[in-house]
């Protein structure tokens, strides 16, 4: 299979699937109008590459500075489908990157963590 | 309104307000919208945390507009939207800044027969503490829109837990038809 890159724009963030390197990253912003119309190529790629994944160390690297809630639901689905394929035996750890003063992107990083148990979910700070 | 412009701009001051859009909203506008309003937080060196929350204040509240709003351009769409047809939402959205609070006030057209469940929506809301809004958000998001949203249906939620106070609002009644839907966040 192939790399998924997609490029940042003003309301959507930056996705870098890298399945060679297994490191899968998430980085901007999100706050499409249409929500599922951005989100549904990233779902499949990740639902193929589940599939194939043997076992790999997976690092999901996710620096989001701002997304609506529309994209939090989004999150928690995609979040699901790691969650699934952890507990099925997958290594996958994903890394929830905030500013030092953004409590918001940090609680709603405890938030996540408290909701998977199969599933490695480490909160980082950033020193800006 | 030429002579009385100035006096509408002394008003909305009067009343905190530095921002005001009334009119149709698009998702580019409020990309610009929340550009220009980070900038000016930044230029007055607003803490970034409190600037963030302002500004996902407006998202929610436009795309709230962009999704719900019952005044459409053009005007006779009476139909319910489907998802390819080109139209415009019209709304208004505030922001201001009064007691070392920002605040977003927005506005829309809604049909009657949807203010019994907004209502209910949004009182339960007022009601709830910090811990039970948490907690209502992450079972909402679970269990994914309610049939007639647009979006995940966490709008609010997300907004009354980003809120130092409960969101007020306001159903004011226009005709047999439409009533005017107003609400208050404030950061």
């Amino acid at each position: 299979m192939e790399n998924l890159k997609l490029e940042a724009t003003r309301y959507t963030p930056a996705i870098s699937f890298d399945c060679e390197r297994h490191v899968l990253e998430i980085n901007g912003e999100s706050y499409p109008e249409n929500i599922a119309e951005f989100y549904a190529p990233v779902f499949s790629w990740v639902e193929e590459y589940l599939e194939q994944l043997e076992d790999q160390e997976v690092m999901v690297n996710m620096e989001l500075i701002y997304f609506n809630s529309s994209s939090s639901k989004i999150l928690l689905d995609f979040f699901e489908l790691l969650e699934d394929a952890s507990s099925n035996g997958k290594r996958i750890t994903v890394s929830w990157i905030y500013e030092e003063e953004d409590e918001d992107t940090q609680e709603f990083g405890e938030e996540f963590q408290e909701d998977f148990e199969s599933l490695k979910f480490n909160l980082v700070q950033k020193n800006s | 309104m030429l002579k009385n412009l100035y006096d509408f701009k002394k008003d909305l001051n009067r009343r905190g307000v530095f921002f005001c859009f009334s009119g149709p909203v698009s998702q580019e506008l409020l990309v610009e919208i929340g550009a220009t309003l980070k900038q000016k937080m930044r230029l007055e060196e607003t803490r970034n945390s409190t600037a963030l929350r302002v500004f996902s204040m407006v998202v929610e509240q436009a795309q709230n507009i962009i999704h719900y709003s019952a005044e459409k351009c053009p005007k006779d769409n009476d139909n319910p939207p489907t998802e390819n047809a080109e139209e415009l939402s019209i709304g208004i959205i505030a922001v201001g800044y009064e007691d070392q609070h920002y605040f977003v006030l927005c506005g829309n057209r809604i049909r009657n027969q949807d203010i019994g469940r907004l209502r209910e929506r949004l009182v339960n809301l007022q009601k709830m503490g910090k811990d039970e809004l948490k907690k209502f958000y992450k079972q909402e998001r679970r269990k994914g829109p309610s049939p007639g949203s647009r979006g995940a249906g966490l709008g609010f939620i997300d907004m009354a837990k980003k809120a130092s106070k409960p969101i007020e609002f306001d159903f004011r009644k226009i005709d047999g038809n439409f009533s005017f839907f107003s609400s208050k966040t404030v950061i």
